[in-house]
């Protein structure tokens, strides 16, 4: 508004906003307003009743539901900022049913394609990768996993298989936690030569039966 | 789209959809259509996780692609709106609607379609079958066919719609142009309107399933596992006949039905039950006949409404066309009059009905933040339209000091605009007619946009709280499971009071208050999206009439 840092007079006539001469103006503001102001008015309280509870149930039963759901895509996890020996050996949380969509309604760049074996594919995709170490891993979990195919085709369809496999596969090696396990423990436990360990030595603690006193070799974070 | 609306939807996406999505959405918002090569470029996330993010995007609504621009040949452009992704805070809402119309069943489907996206009819019959068995008694199972029932009454009800078809690019318009989009035209390369569900004919057609079977229980036996896993190959190999119809909710129709549910709860307030009945009755017999945009309802003669009345209210026709005429001449012309033939003609305004719902949620904020007088003013202004300072002083029966204190506050707000009146050219301010008025509209607007930043911070505020106590609502999980396992597997009494006790008391007390918060905040959420509804209606109504 013109004319408010200047003398008395104002762009506008003074009567016909109503400021009679007398009277003092409000102060004018130095400094934006305070982020919490006090209220005069108190808010309403909420609106209770039957209804607002069950919707409030069915909201957070949603919300839970959606984070279980393959829709929910898991950021990558940091363990901590050292490579824990036990990062090999959890298992990676497979989400239930890996979901493989009806590809005809989508368009076809976002067909998730198979990595070709074995060859390092550049890109950001490699981020991951980082020893020579690893790679020998993922050529190994790529022969648990053709096993488990092969077990696993008289199941599903052939198509759907690929799909769903593919998409395990990258997944697999885009999040730093190891390799999913097959379904035989054995495998783990006899195959992989770096752990003298049963996996039973990795669990955190959530399925302990009920003596607290044995939990003193486990890291319980 | 806003920036409100924007930060609101990404934070949507992120609790649903996590924080991968999350970012590709809010830059899908930020810059319109793009195709994915610049996406990759501009956002850089890896090529993997940004098209698993687009398929979770195009799987629930809430990006559309289309071929490029330039041409068939371009690469495929997808494209987010806001509107579809605040939809997310209405679910409970749609969910709750489904269980009061059509049951236990009818809101599993819904559910299930929600959580989903979309799905075929078969996968969602059979998913709703076992989650329902799961909750039965033992030895009880829910069979398809009942499912399949509710499904199909959904569907004749318009509630669910089939998924459209997605748009063909490329030189393949010859072949089929029934699903096309745009009719008549033999070779639209570039289709600038996206097909809509509705714009595909058989939207509402249910198709041929065969699908016989009972809802299967989970089972925790190890040996039965491997019977299911053998079962399961069987069923999976058979095909239910609609392979490539997927359902989608269909939202605009809960839409419609929470529209009518406003008109018939105000009448009830306003006036009294039977009145509101009356109003019903005249919704449900115009609900196909209207279109959703429409301003009113086609008329009804007083004959075919005593005829469609409930039995049960007992109302006579003289009673009825008093009730009729209370309702025309009510101030707030929900009902209107448009003729004396069959014994008068009468209509629902929706349209009038929505800008006055809107009208008083306008003015009830304005009492709640600024006090009773301060409303009486603003409702003032809203029926004179444009006033003086005197003349408010004069109408409103407040002191001048006061009044004037109160039209600046309201000013300062935006709520009330100052519209100046010259009486010579020149402007000159003492020969000017300064008068205050409200634009119903535009403050609408302002309020709407209010409504999302309120329920992103909400949100925000939630997650603080959750993220501020992560560690003890971690331990309060494992307690949780621990007890769980415990029980399941028959542990004594005094076990289970010893693990108990590894959540202290003052932790307890933690936790539940913070449980109480996280419930406030989120009913809040919930109260808060009833008003976005009702003003984003009435800000729609008026789009489609100008």
């Amino acid at each position: 508004m013109s004319g408010r840092g200047g003398r008395r007079t104002m762009s506008f006539s003074v009567e016909a906003v109503g400021i009679t001469r007398g009277e003092s103006l409000p102060p004018s503001i130095q400094q934006p307003t305070p982020v919490y102001p006090v209220m005069e008015q108190k808010p309403l309280p909420l609106s209770g009743g039957e209804e607002a509870e069950y919707l409030l149930a069915l909201k957070q039963e949603f919300r839970g539901a959606m984070r279980s759901l393959p829709h929910y895509i898991h950021p990558a996890e940091q363990r901590g900022d050292v490579e824990r020996y036990s990062d090999k050996y959890h298992s990676s949380e497979q989400s239930d049913s890996d979901w493989s969509p009806d590809w005809k309604l989508f368009p076809k760049e976002l067909r998730a394609k198979k990595p070709s074996r074995g060859v390092s594919v550049a890109g950001p995709l490699q981020t991951d990768r980082q020893t020579g170490e690893k790679k020998k891993k993922m050529e190994k979990e790529e022969v648990l996993l053709t096993l488990e195919t092969l077990q696993k085709k008289e199941d599903q369809q052939s198509s759907e298989e690929e799909e769903e496999e593919g998409e395990e596969k990258k997944k697999k090696k885009k999040q730093e936690e190891e390799e999913a396990e097959p379904e035989e423990e054995y495998d783990e436990e006899e195959f992989e030569e770096e752990t003298d360990y049963i996996m039973s030595y990795f669990d955190n603690g959530e399925e302990f039966g009920g003596d607290s006193d044995e939990n003193v070799d486990e890291a319980v974070y | 789209m806003t920036a409100q609306e924007v930060r609101l939807c990404g934070l949507l996406l992120q609790e649903h959809f996590g924080e991968m999505v999350e970012k590709v959405g809010t830059h899908l918002l930020k810059s319109g259509a793009q195709n994915l090569r610049m996406i990759l470029h501009e956002t850089g996330i890896s090529l993997d996780l940004l098209k698993k993010s687009l398929c979770v995007l195009v799987q629930h609504g809430a990006c559309v692609f289309s071929s490029g621009r330039k041409g068939p040949g371009s690469p495929t452009e997808y494209r987010t709106s806001c509107d579809r992704i605040l939809r997310i805070l209405r679910y409970p809402r749609y969910i709750y609607t489904a269980k009061t119309l059509y049951g236990d069943t009818g809101e599993l489907i819904i559910e299930e379609l929600l959580q989903r996206g979309h799905m075929t009819m078969s996968s969602t019959v059979k998913t709703v079958a076992d989650r329902l068995t799961q909750n039965m008694e033992d030895g009880r199972s829910m069979d398809y066919n009942d499912v399949s029932n509710s499904f199909s009454n959904l569907v004749e009800t318009h509630f669910l719609q089939r998924c459209p078809p997605p748009p063909r690019a490329g030189p393949k318009e010859s072949v089929t142009p029934a699903p096309h989009p745009v009719p008549g035209t033999p070779t639209p390369p570039i289709s600038t309107a996206l097909p809509t569900a509705e714009s595909f004919p058989d939207c509402y057609k249910v198709p041929h399933v065969t699908l016989t079977g009972r809802g299967k229980r989970p089972l925790s036996s190890e040996d039965v596992d491997d019977q299911r896993n053998a079962k399961k190959a069987k069923m999976d190999s058979e095909t239910h006949g609609d392979e490539g119809i997927c359902w989608q909710v269909n939202f605009e129709r809960f839409h419609l039905h929470f529209r009518d549910q406003a008109i018939i709860s105000a009448v009830a307030n306003k006036l009294d039950q039977t009145s509101s009945e009356i109003v019903r009755t005249m919704l449900r017999m115009s609900e196909v006949t209207t279109s959703p945009s429409a301003t009113c309802t086609k008329p009804l003669s007083a004959n075919e409404i005593f005829r469609s009345l409930p039995t049960n209210y007992n109302i006579t026709r003289p009673i009825l066309d008093q009730y009729l005429t209370l309702l025309v001449d009510d101030p707030m012309e929900f009902v209107g009059k448009a003729g004396e033939s069959g014994g008068g003609m009468y209509v629902v305004n929706m349209h009038r009905a929505l800008a006055n719902l809107a009208r008083a949620t306008l003015e009830s904020v304005v009492q709640e933040r600024f006090g009773s007088r301060s409303a009486r003013i603003f409702r003032l202004l809203l029926r004179k339209r444009h006033l003086e300072q005197k003349q408010v002083e004069d109408f409103a029966m407040i002191p001048a000091k006061e009044a004037k204190d109160m039209l600046y506050s309201l000013l300062s707000q935006n709520l009330v605009q100052l519209q100046e009146v010259p009486k010579t050219p020149d402007y000159a301010p003492s020969r000017t007619f300064y008068l205050y008025t409200v634009n119903q509209l535009p403050t609408a607007r302002m309020l709407l946009q209010n409504c999302y930043k309120t329920v992103a911070n909400l949100i925000e505020r939630r997650l603080y709280e959750s993220k501020e106590s992560k560690r003890l609502l971690e331990k309060s999980q494992r307690i949780e499971a621990i007890l769980a396992s415990l029980q399941a597997s028959g542990a004594e009494p005094e076990q289970l009071t010893e693990v108990e006790e590894m959540i202290t008391a003052p932790e307890k007390q933690q936790l539940d208050a913070l449980r109480l918060h996280i419930n406030k905040l989120d009913s809040a959420e919930n109260q808060v999206d009833e008003t976005i509804f009702l003003i984003e209606s009435y800000v729609n109504s008026t789009k489609t009439t100008s």
